[in-house]
């Protein structure tokens, strides 16, 4: 109880007590596993929505704040959306037909989805034991200090020691922007 | 002078002083010992809430007083009266108890909910609408020393809360289960979508000459004199433009309030919310006005500071909310004179013309930071965002499409 009347009293920066990264991560757990089995889509969007909220959340209580509002600005306020015009947009037999998959079961299909989530987890788990254990991913992180979770610090560590990543996803996100005219276009035409 | 500067300061510290003796008191009568921790903790969330009550009331009155005082100027420039009956028994005040008694009818009126309506996300959508809208508020300096949080990415958090009203506005939409709601939240989707781009682009032109994310360092910037205001640049005032235009659509304000048009589209996401839920939106609405015009006047208009030396005898505070005012009017001015837009009117206008031109003003700024001399500085950063003006406004406004072309698309 002490620490977290530390952290509230402080009007510096602190990162917050351990513990109270729990309310946050279980609130984004909730939220993941109901967007995943709620039968209605548009709930499911919204449960997803409150994930990467309670994941913005976690983010500045561990004192990114930079990164937690970044999350909150790109995930709520555009992702979410980017989701629920998808579905919106989706023909409803469409939806309809791949509504719940929890209310038929049967044995081949459960298999199939044993395996494909297994792999999942498979190439899932090595990504983060390569980025977790190889030395250039470790020279990458900064140390999480007051100065460094700056948004001055991280800009210039974006335009000099990650700069190559960035402008890689820069061309990529153009490469989809493009590409996505180039449908919508053709889409009117017809 | 600096009795009335300081004067907001000196009665939250007499409160906290008030509350500190007040604890010492009830400690000595009862005989508990506090430990220091626990009176340090009972002020810092006094002043906490103290700060969090000072920023509703202030909001929540402007707000009432904006309600009547929109409809008394509209009716000033339409040549009638506009509300001027209720009053307190025989002195009718102006009609400036208007809200009052709108406020009394809004509580008693029945809440309806249609039948087929999702039930928990028509009651949520209300609170997310209008829990951001009052915490955007919170990083804006509104005078010397009288910042209620300060964030070192400050302008980053209002846009991301700003950001999260689209979310409101679709679950409002689409819990109604009405297809006029539905029609409404995805005009205000898009809307809010293509002009929040111009709107954060002007707002990183002032973070790129500023060098910061901070509103306070922003608006130390611009000390001095109206010379050092960001508007009296060549892309300052391009992107102040850009900023007023953008928190016009992002306000739902005339001309872009075709999300709740009412002649073709009922009320829009507000169709089926009845009540005191309504009121809650519409108070959303005009708080994230002001909390939009705050931000403007932060970002170009010179936060607190007086116009010219002189007149800093005036105190920061009442500059502020000065500016702060005049653009609120400002606002009714326009809607009193512009007609609404067409959505693809609305849409072209924010794609071919509000983005580039924010590029522009961002390389004009650019410019400005690195050109030596102030001549050369002037002229480049006015070149740069001059042509692109003239160049779009020649092209992106001649071409007249035929009216029988156009096809209804699910947002038109």
């Amino acid at each position: 109880m002490h620490d977290l009347l530390q952290y509230l009293t402080s009007r510096h920066w602190e990162p917050a007590p351990e513990w109270l990264f729990l309310i946050p991560a279980l609130l984004m757990l909730a939220a993941g596993f109901a967007a995943v089995v709620l039968r209605n889509l548009i709930h499911c969007a919204l449960c997803l929505t409150l994930s990467f909220i309670a994941l913005g959340v976690l983010f500045i209580a561990l004192g990114a704040e930079f990164v937690g509002l970044v999350q909150l600005l790109v995930y709520v306020g555009a992702v979410s959306m980017l989701i629920v015009f998808a579905i919106l947009l989706t023909p409803a037999s469409e939806v309809a037909a791949s509504n719940n998959p929890f209310r038929s079961f049967n044995l081949s299909r459960a298999l199939n989805a044993a395996v494909g989530g297994f792999i999942v987890l498979l190439v899932l788990g090595g990504l983060l034991a390569a980025i977790a254990f190889s030395p250039h991913a470790q020279a990458a992180v900064l140390p999480t200090t007051a100065a460094t979770l700056k948004p001055a610090a991280i800009g210039q560590n974006l335009l000099t020691q990650t700069l190559l990543p960035l402008q890689g996803a820069a061309i990529l996100l153009t490469a989809a922007l493009v590409g996505a005219a180039l449908l919508a276009k053709e889409e009117k035409q017809s | 002078m600096n009795f009335l500067e300081n004067l907001p300061l000196a009665a939250k510290k007499l409160v906290l002083d008030l509350v500190e003796a007040a604890c010492k008191w009830a400690c000595a009568k009862t005989g508990i010992t506090l430990p220091d921790w626990g009176l340090s903790l009972i002020l810092s969330l006094v002043s906490v809430l103290l700060v969090i009550v000072t920023i509703i009331v202030v909001y929540l009155v402007m707000f009432a007083l904006m309600s009547v005082l929109e409809r008394k100027i509209l009716a000033r420039m339409q040549n009638r009266y506009g509300p001027n009956r209720v009053g307190f028994f025989r002195w009718r005040l102006w009609g400036l108890l208007q809200p009052v008694a709108d406020g009394i009818k809004m509580l008693t009126k029945e809440d309806i909910v249609p039948r087929g309506a999702d039930k928990i996300v028509h009651f949520l959508a209300p609170i997310v609408m209008v829990a951001p809208a009052l915490m955007l508020p919170a990083i804006i300096p509104y005078g010397r020393g009288m910042v209620p949080i300060e964030l070192a990415s400050g302008i980053l958090y209002f846009f991301a809360l700003g950001a999260s009203t689209e979310l409101a506005v679709f679950m409002a939409g689409w819990s109604s289960n009405n297809k006029y709601s539905v029609m409404g939240a995805m005009r205000a989707i898009a809307q809010m979508i293509s002009y929040e781009l111009p709107l954060i682009m002007s707002a990183v032109v002032v973070a790129l000459v500023a060098g910061s994310l901070s509103p306070l360092k922003i608006v130390e910037a611009q000390g001095g004199s109206i010379l050092n205001w960001f508007v009296c640049t060549p892309w300052g005032f391009v992107a102040c433009l850009l900023f007023y235009i953008s928190a016009l659509a992002e306000a739902n304000r005339c001309p872009f309030d075709l999300p709740e048009g009412e002649s073709e589209l009922v009320a829009g996401h507000l169709t089926e919310y009845s009540g005191f839920k309504y009121a809650i939106f519409f108070m959303a609405e005009y708080v994230g006005m002001f909390a939009i015009n705050g931000m403007l006047v932060t970002l170009f208009l010179g936060g607190f500071n007086a116009p010219a030396p002189f007149l800093s005898f005036i105190p920061s505070w009442c500059w502020f909310f000065g500016k702060l005012a005049f653009l609120a009017f400002s606002m009714v001015w326009v809607r009193a004179t512009l007609p609404r837009f067409r959505i693809d009117q609305m849409l072209q206008f924010a794609w071919k013309f509000m983005i580039p031109m924010s590029f522009a003003s961002f390389l004009s700024a650019a410019a400005w930071c690195y050109s030596g001399n102030a001549a050369l500085a002037w002229a480049l950063s006015t070149v740069i965002v001059g042509v692109p003006y003239l160049v779009l406004g020649r092209f992106c406004f001649t071409r007249h499409h035929a009216v029988d072309n156009r096809r209804y698309l699910y947002s038109e």
